[in-house]
C-alpha cells in the first residue's frame, strides 16, 4: 500500500484520454494507496478536474496560470518533483504521451532516480515496481524492475484502460514550483488536427492501392477506405504510379518511400520485390486481392481473396461502423 | 631527272610548312592526351590480339560493315585513302623533285597496276562520298543529328574529299590528254576524261593539268591540316585507337577497372573532369567520328532520355580541347617558376599550381573556364544516371571507343567524392551493406526456397568432408524474389534430377556487390566482393552454377581482381551441357508447340558472349518449337532497362525501356517469351502486365523443368 | 557552433531475435550493429547546422565497450570532427545512469548544443536527452522533427504530438532531442570514410551513475502466424474486423 500521484494531461482547456489511463495504472499500483492527480492548464480547467476522481483519484491539484495553456515543461516538471517530495509519494505516473515522455525523465532527474518508460502493465513486487515495457521496436518483450524511491514510471497509451470506481476527487489549487512566465523554453504554437493529408511517414495506417484497381478512378476506393480510418494516408505501387494514376511521391516501395505503419492494407497490389522492401516491416499487414498466389499473401497477417470491388467498400462500412461506436 | 625549278622550291617551302604544322598539331594534341591522369592498365599487352583487332576492326572495318548501307560507304572511302595515299605521297614528291614517278623504280606490270588503281578508287572515293553528301544534305538519317554534332563541318569535309577526287581525276584526264609520261600505266578513267581535252593545245593541256595538280596538293596538305581541328581527327586517330583499345579484348570483356581505394592523397574518386579519366579515355574522344551508331543503340537515348554515349565523348573531347591549352599554359608560365614542384602532376590540382599562376595575376575569365568541369557543366547527373550498362554502344562503335567506362567513371565520382546519387539508391546501398542484399531482406531467409529440397550447405557437407561437384550460387533474386524464387527451384529440381552433386551456400551467401559497383560505389562494391571470395575460397570451390547473368559476370569475369578464379557457368551453358549429354531424363513426348522469343541479357549476350547456348536449351527442352527472334537480337539484343543499377533506380523520363522491349518481343508473334535472368524476368514481366497482353514469360530453368519425365519430377519434388 | 551529438550503436531490428542464456538480454550472436535511427538524424542535423552557420566543431559521443568506436567513426565518416567513446563494459538499462556519465564528459565542453536521437531503438526509453539537460541545468526540447538554429543564442522547433504539432523557441546553449523528419542521414562518401580514419576518437572511463532500473527478464512477444488468408470474398470483412480489433488491436 502506497500513495501515487498521477500527472493528467490537458490540451485545450480539456483532459484528454490518457490522463484517466494514467490515474487508472497509478489506481492499480496504489492498491489501497490514495492516488493524487496533478493537471495544469490556464485558469479554468479546475472545472474539469473533479473528472478524475471517477477513475480513482481522491484529489486533483490543479495548477492554473496563463503560461500553462500550452506545454510548459519546465516549470510543470519542477512542479510534479516538487509534489513528488513534498506529498511523499511512492511514485509518480505519466502517460508515454508525446508531452508526456518530454516530462518524465526531467521529474526523474530532477528526483535523481531512474525511470520506467512507456510500460504496458506494472505492478508492485514487494519494495520494486515490476514492469513490462518492449524494446527493439516491439520485437522484444523486457521485464523491469525498479527500485528507486521515489519511481518515476510512464505508461503507454492504450495499455491501462480507464475503469470507473464510482469515486469523486477534491479539487485543490496549487501554486506552480517555479515561475511559469520564466521557462526558457517556450511552447509558441499548437496546430490542432491535421487537416493537410497525412504524410505516409508519419501515418498510422497506410492503404495501397495496385494495378489490381485497374484504373486511376477506382482509387476512390482506397480513399473511402482511408478516409474511414481518419488517420489513414492513401500509398501507391510503383506500376500505379508510372502509370501516371497517382503521383510519384505516393510510391511505397524499394526506389519510394519505406514506410512501416501499424497496419498496412494492400488492396489489388501482388507483391513484387521492389514493393515488399518498402513495407514489409509494418506491423500488421492486411492484403485484398484477386489472386491467391499473389507474392502479397506470403507477407501478409490477414489475407482475404477476393475482388476488391466487392471486399473494400464493405470493409469500409465495417471500419465507420466500429469507430462509431468508439 | 630534270633540275629543280622555281616552282619546286615554291612548293617545298609550302611543304615544309604544312608538315611542321602538322606535326605542332599532333604533338599538341598529343601532349594533351598526358593529361589525363587516371588509372590505366598497360596497352601493350596481348599484341596478337590487338594487331588483330587492328586488322579487323581497322583495316577490313568489321565493326563499320555492320550498318549495311553507311558501312559500305564509309569502308569504301577508308579503303581508296590507304590506296591513294601511296598516290599522294608520288604526287607531294613530284612537287619537290621535277619529274617523279613511281615508274622509274616498278617494273611495268606493277606500276600499270599502280596507275589503274588510283584512277579507279579515285572514282569509287568520288562515288561514294557523294552518296554520303547526299545522305546527309537530304535523307539526314536521325543517328547523325543530335547534340554535339558537327554537322556544317561533316559536309565541308566531305566536300573537301570530293575536291580532292575532283582534281585528281582532272590531272589524270590532262595527262592522259597530254600522253605525258603516262603511257606505261593503264589509266581508262583518265584515258575518258583525256578525250575530253583532245582538242585543246599543248599549252592549255599543260595548263590544265598542273592547275588541277597544285589544286589537288595544296587541297592534301589544307586537308592533312584541318583534320586536327575537326570531327574528323578519327582519320588520324581510330587505327591507333582501334589498336590500344580493349573493348574486344584484350583482357576480360565488360570487367570494371579496379579501383585503389588506399592511395594516399587522392582528393577525388572517380572522373570528375579529364584530369581524372585515363589518357585512353581522352584519346577516346579524339577518335569520335560522330556517327551516332552508340546513341542509335542505346535504350536510354531510345526511349527518350537525356542520355546519349555519342555526347558523353563528344563532350570529353570538348572539354579536353577546352581545358588543356589553359593548363599548357599555365604550365609554360609557372615553368620557371615551379620547376621542382612539377612532376608529380596535378591530378587534383588547384593547389600545386595554382600559386604559381597567381604570380602572373590570374585572368578571371580563364579561371572561369578551368573551375568547370566535365561532370555538371558537360554531363548531368540525369544522363549518368540514366545508363543500363548495356553495352551496346560500345558494341557498335566502329573505332572501338569505350563509353561505357567513361559514364561508370563518372558515375564513381558522384558516389564516392560527392556522395551524389539519387535518393533510392540509398536504401539499396544500406541493404547491401548491412543485409547483404540490395532488398534490406533478412539474411536468415536466404535460403528459405530451399526448404524441405534436401539439398545441403557447403558448411554442412564440409562437416562431413565432403565437396560438391558444382556450387550453386543463387543470387540475391534467386533468394528473395518470388518469381525469381520459382526459377531457384525449377534449377535445383533440374540437378538433382540429373544426379549433379551440388551445394549452396545457404545463409552464408551474400550480396557480391555487382549492383554497387555499377552504381559507382566502388568502396561497398570491394567490401562484399572481397567479403564473398574469402566465403568461396574457405570452401576451395572451382566451379560454380549460377541463374544470374550478373552473378555469372561479376565473379566470373570480376572476382579474379580479389583473387577469386572459378569457373563460372551461367545456367544456360549449363542446362545446355547436360541436355546435350543425355543427363537430365526429359519427357519423351513433343509436347506443345509454342511460339518462343527468346530474350537476350546483355550480361550473357554482350558481356559474354553467351548466345547460341540459350536457344540450343529451347530447342532441347521443347523439340518442336518455334523460335522466333525479334527485331534488334543476339548481341544487337535491346536492354530489358535493369542494368546498371537502374532496377533501384526510378524511371521518370520517356518511355520505359521494358514496355519497349516487350513491344519488340510480342511482335514477333510470341506466346512465350525466354528469358535467362531473373532481372529480365521482373522487366519483361511487367512490360507484358502493362501491355496487357498473355504471352507466357520463363526462365530457361522452367521451361526445361517443365518437360522433366513424370519420374523424375517425382523423384525430385 | 560547438555541437556535441550523443549517439549509441544498436543491433539490426530487421531480424528474429534470440533471448540469450541469461535471460536478461537478446543473443548477440551473428547481430548486425549500426547507429540508432534517430541518433543518424542527430547527427545530420547536427552538419547540417553548421554548414549554413560555417565553421564550428561538431563531437559525437557514444558510451560502451570498444565496439562503439566502428559506429563513432561511422558519425566522423558522415563529417563530424571528433569523436569520445566512454568506455565501459556493458550499456546500462537505466538512462539515469548513462545520463550521469554523458553529463560529466559534456559539462566543462562549451557546447553550444547538444543533440540526441529521440530515443534509442533498442531499449526505447527516450530518456537521456532530458536527464542530461536537468543535470547540466540546460534549456531542453525534446523530439523536434525540425530544427531551426539560425544564430548562436536561440533556436524554434517543432514537436509532434497525438494529432497535433506545436511551435517551441528556446535559448542556447541547449539540449535538443530529434525525430526523424528533421534530415535523412547523409550517405559517408569514400572521402569521408578515408577522413574519418585520420580524425581523432578519444577514449575516456565512462562515470556512470548507479543503476535503479534493472531488465530482470526478457522474453519474445507471442508469434502471430503470418501469411494467413482468413478467407475468400466480402463476407470475410467481418472476420477480418474482429481480428484487427482483437488480435492485432489497430482498430
Ligand atoms: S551502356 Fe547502354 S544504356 Fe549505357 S550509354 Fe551505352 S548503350 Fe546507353
Ligand atoms: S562513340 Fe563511336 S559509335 Fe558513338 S558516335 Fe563516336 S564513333 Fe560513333
Amino acid at each position: 500500500m502506497a500513495n501515487f500521484l498521477a500527472v493528467a494531461e490537458a490540451r485545450n482547456g480539456e483532459l484528454r484520454k490518457v490522463a484517466h489511463e494514467a490515474v487508472t495504472a497509478a489506481k492499480a499500483l496504489a492498491g489501497g494507496g490514495d492516488v493524487h492527480a496533478i493537471v495544469f492548464g490556464a485558469p479554468g480547467i479546475a472545472a474539469k478536474a473533479a473528472a478524475l476522481g471517477e477513475c480513482g483519484a481522491s484529489k486533483v491539484f490543479v495548477v492554473e496560470h496563463d503560461a500553462f495553456a500550452m506545454h510548459n515543461p519546465e516549470a510543470a516538471s519542477a512542479t510534479i518533483a516538487a509534489q513528488v517530495k513534498a506529498g511523499g509519494y511512492r511514485g509518480v505516473i505519466l502517460s508515454a504521451s508525446a508531452h508526456g515522455k518530454d516530462l518524465a525523465p526531467r521529474v526523474a532527474a530532477k528526483l535523481g532516480v531512474g525511470m520506467a518508460a512507456d510500460v504496458t502493465a506494472a505492478r508492485m513486487d514487494g519494495d520494486a515496481i515490476v514492469a513490462s515495457h518492449p524494446v527493439n521496436t516491439g520485437k522484444v518483450v523486457s521485464t523491469i524492475t525498479l527500485s528507486a524511491n521515489p519511481a518515476v514510471v510512464s505508461v503507454r497509451p492504450g495499455a491501462f484502460t480507464p475503469a470507473p470506481t464510482g469515486g469523486s476527487a477534491t479539487v485543490e489549487a496549487l501554486a506552480s514550483a517555479a515561475d511559469p512566465a520564466a521557462s526558457r523554453v517556450k511552447t509558441t504554437g499548437l496546430t490542432q488536427g491535421n487537416t493537410a493529408k497525412l504524410d505516409l511517414g508519419e501515418a498510422p495506417i497506410i492503404v495501397t492501392g495496385g494495378r489490381g484497381l485497374k484504373a486511376a478512378e477506382n482509387f476512390k476506393l482506397v480513399e473511402d477506405l482511408a478516409d474511414a480510418f481518419g488517420n489513414a494516408a492513401v500509398g501507391a505501387t510503383r506500376a500505379v504510379t508510372d502509370d501516371g494514376w497517382r503521383p510519384h511521391s505516393d510510391q511505397i516501395g524499394q526506389t519510394g518511400r519505406l514506410v512501416s505503419p501499424d497496419l498496412y492494407i494492400a488492396v489489388g497490389v501482388s507483391g513484387a520485390i521492389q514493393h515488399l522492401a518498402g513495407m514489409r516491416t509494418s506491423k500488421t499487414i492486411v492484403a485484398i486481392n484477386k489472386d491467391k498466389e499473389a507474392p502479397i499473401f506470403k507477407v501478409a497477417d490477414y489475407g482475404i481473396v477476393g475482388d476488391a470491388f466487392e471486399v473494400v467498400p464493405k470493409l469500409t462500412e465495417a471500419v465507420k461502423a466500429a469507430r462509431a461506436n468508439r | 631527272m630534270e633540275q629543280m625549278t622555281a616552282g619546286n622550291f615554291v612548293f617545298a617551302a609550302i611543304l615544309l610548312g604544312a608538315a611542321g604544322f602538322f606535326s605542332y598539331n599532333a604533338q599538341r594534341l598529343a601532349r594533351y592526351l598526358q593529361f589525363g591522369k587516371g588509372a590505366e592498365t598497360s596497352r601493350v599487352t596481348e599484341m596478337p590480339t590487338r594487331l588483330r583487332n587492328l586488322l579487323v576492326i581497322g583495316f577490313a572495318q568489321s565493326k563499320i560493315l555492320r550498318d549495311p548501307l553507311a558501312g559500305p560507304l564509309h569502308a569504301g572511302v577508308f579503303w581508296g585513302f590507304l590506296v591513294l595515299t601511296v598516290g599522294s605521297i608520288e604526287i607531294l614528291l613530284q612537287g619537290v623533285i621535277n619529274g617523279f614517278s613511281y615508274d622509274a623504280f616498278l617494273p611495268k606490270p606493277v606500276f600499270a597496276l599502280y596507275t589503274l588503281s588510283q584512277e579507279l578508287f579515285a572514282l569509287l572515293v568520288l562515288g561514294a562520298v557523294s552518296v554520303l553528301i547526299w545522305r546527309r544534305l537530304v535523307t539526314k538519317p536521325k543517328r547523325l543529328q543530335g547534340p554535339g554534332t558537327h554537322q556544317a563541318e561533316a559536309v565541308f569535309i566531305l566536300s573537301m574529299i570530293a575536291g580532292l577526287m575532283v582534281t585528281l581525276l582532272l590531272m589524270f584526264g590532262f595527262a592522259s590528254a597530254r600522253q605525258h609520261g603516262m603511257e606505261p600505266g593503264l589509266h581508262p578513267v583518265g584515258g575518258l576524261i583525256g578525250r575530253a581535252f583532245g582538242g585543246l593545245s599543248d599549252g592549255a593541256q599543260f595548263a590544265g593539268f598542273a592547275i588541277n595538280w597544285w589544286a589537288h596538293a595544296l587541297l592534301l596538305l589544307v586537308f592533312l591540316n584541318f583534320l586536327p581541328y575537326s570531327k574528323h581527327l578519327h582519320v588520324l586517330t581510330s587505327l591507333i585507337n582501334t589498336f590500344f583499345s580493349n573493348t574486344s579484348g584484350p583482357g576480360t570483356k565488360g570487367a570494371m577497372k579496379p579501383m585503389d581505394l588506399e592511395a594516399e592523397g587522392v582528393e577525388i574518386f572517380g572522373a570528375k573532369d579529364i584530369e581524372q579519366l585515363s589518357w585512353k579515355n581522352l584519346l577516346d574522344g579524339y577518335s569520335c567520328t560522330e556517327c551516332g551508331r552508340c546513341t542509335a543503340a542505346c535504350p536510354a537515348n531510345l526511349t527518350g532520355k537525356l542520355l546519349s554515349p555519342r555526347k558523353i565523348v563528344v563532350d570529353t573531347r570538348a572539354r579536353l580541347l577546352e581545358k588543356a591549352p589553359l593548363l599548357v599554359a599555365r604550365e609554360e608560365n609557372a615553368a620557371p617558376v615551379a620547376h621542382a614542384a612539377h612532376g608529380d602532376g596535378d591530378a587534383h590540382g588547384h593547389t600545386a599550381t595554382g600559386e604559381h599562376v597567381a604570380v602572373a595575376a590570374p585572368d578571371p575569365a580563364i579561371e572561369a573556364l578551368l573551375g568547370k568541369s566535365l561532370l555538371d557543366h558537360y554531363i548531368t547527373e540525369e544522363e549518368l544516371w540514366a545508363c543500363t550498362s548495356c553495352r551496346a554502344c560500345v558494341q557498335e562503335c566502329p573505332v572501338s571507343i569505350d563509353q561505357l567506362e567513361i559514364i561508370n567513371e563518372m558515375r564513381r565520382n558522384l558516389v564516392l567524392t560527392e556522395s551524389r546519387f539519387p535518393e533510392e539508391l540509398l536504401p539499396a546501398f544500406e541493404g547491401m551493406e548491412q543485409k547483404g542484399n540490395p532488398w534490406s531482406f533478412a539474411p536468415g531467409d536466404r535460403a528459405a526456397w530451399a526448404e524441405g529440397l534436401e539439398i545441403p550447405t557447403m558448411a554442412e557437407l564440409a562437416a562431413s568432408n565432403d565437396t560438391p561437384d558444382i556450387l550453386f550460387w543463387v543470387g540475391c533474386m534467386g533468394s528473395f524474389d518470388d518469381r525469381a524464387k520459382k526459377v531457384t527451384v525449377a534449377f535445383a529440381r533440374i540437378l538433382k534430377a540429373a544426379g549433379v552433386k551440388f551445394a549452396i551456400l545457404g545463409q552464408e551467401e551474400a550480396c557480391h556487390g555487382d549492383p554497387a559497383r555499377r552504381m559507382g560505389n566502388e568502396y561497398l562494391y570491394q567490401v562484399l566482393a572481397k567479403a564473398a571470395v574469402e566465403t568461396l575460397n574457405g570452401y576451395k570451390v572451382t566451379t560454380i552454377v549460377t541463374h544470374c547473368p550478373h552473378c555469372f559476370h561479376q565473379i566470373g569475369k570480376e572476382f579474379p581482381q580479389w583473387g577469386g578464379t572459378y569457373e563460372v557457368i551461367h545456367h544456360s551453358e549449363y542446362l545446355e551441357r547436360l541436355l546435350r549429354e543425355g543427363r537430365v531424363p526429359m519427357d519423351e513426348g513433343d509436347g506443345e508447340r509454342l511460339v518462343v522469343a527468346y530474350h537476350d541479357s546483355c550480361y550473357l549476350g554482350r558481356y559474354n558472349d553467351v548466345i547460341d547456348a540459350p536457344r540450343e536449351t529451347i530447342r532441347r527442352a521443347l523439340p518442336i518449337v518455334d523460335l522466333v527472334e525479334p527485331a534488334r537480337t543476339k548481341d544487337r539484343g535491346l536492354c530489358c532497362g535493369a542494368g546498371g543499377g537502374r532496377m533501384w533506380m526510378e524511371e521518370k523520363a520517356g518511355k520505359r525501356i521494358n514496355v519497349e522491349r516487350t513491344e519488340e518481343l510480342l511482335a514477333t508473334g510470341a506466346d512465350t517469351i525466354a528469358v535467362a535472368c531473373p532481372f529480365c524476368m521482373t522487366m519483361i514481366a511487367d512490360g507484358v502486365t502493362a501491355k496487357g497482353a498473355t504471352a507466357d514469360v520463363l526462365d530457361l530453368a522452367e521451361l526445361v523443368a517443365g518437360r522433366l519425365a513424370p519420374e523424375a519430377t517425382a523423384s525430385a519434388s | 557552433m560547438k555541437i556535441a551529438v550523443c549517439i549509441k550503436r544498436v543491433p539490426d531490428m530487421d531480424v528474429k531475435f534470440k533471448i540469450a542464456a541469461s535471460g536478461t538480454a537478446v543473443d548477440e550472436t551473428g547481430l548486425k550493429f549500426d547507429m540508432s535511427d534517430f541518433d543518424g538524424y542527430a547527427a545530420e542535423a547536427a552538419l547540417q547546422i553548421n554548414e549554413k552557420l560555417g565553421g564550428g566543431e561538431i563531437t559525437a559521443i557514444c558510451l560502451g565497450p570498444d565496439t562503439v568506436g566502428e559506429t563513432l567513426r561511422k558519425a566522423l565518416s558522415m563529417g563530424i570532427d571528433k569523436a569520445v567513446q566512454l568506455k565501459c563494459d556493458a550499456v546500462p538499462f537505466d538512462g539515469y545512469a548513462i545520463a550521469q556519465a554523458l553529463a560529466a564528459e559534456l559539462k566543462g565542453g562549451n557546447y553550444d548544443l547538444i543533440l540526441f536521437g529521440r530515443m534509442s531503438i533498442d531499449s526505447s526509453n527516450q530518456s537521456v536527452g532530458p536527464m542530461v539537460a536537468e543535470l547540466l541545468g540546460l534549456p531542453c526540447v525534446t523530439a523536434a522533427s525540425r530544427l531551426d538554429v539560425s544564430a548562436k543564442t536561440s533556436g524554434t522547433a517543432q514537436r509532434e504530438l497525438e494529432g497535433a504539432s506545436e511551435t517551441v523557441s528556446f535559448p542556447l546553449p541547449a539540449v535538443v532531442s530529434i525525430d526523424e523528419g528533421v534530415a535523412r542521414p547523409r550517405y559517408p562518401s569514400l572521402k569521408g570514410i578515408m577522413a574519418a580514419k585520420k580524425k581523432p576518437l578519444e577514449v575516456k572511463p565512462a562515470q556512470l551513475g548507479a543503476a535503479t532500473v534493472t531488465v530482470t527478464r526478457m522474453e519474445l512477444p507471442p508469434e502471430r502466424n503470418a501469411g494467413r488468408i482468413i478467407g475468400e470474398g466480402p463476407d470475410t470483412v467481418p472476420e477480418l474486423v474482429r481480428l484487427l480489433q482483437t488480435e492485432a488491436k489497430v482498430l
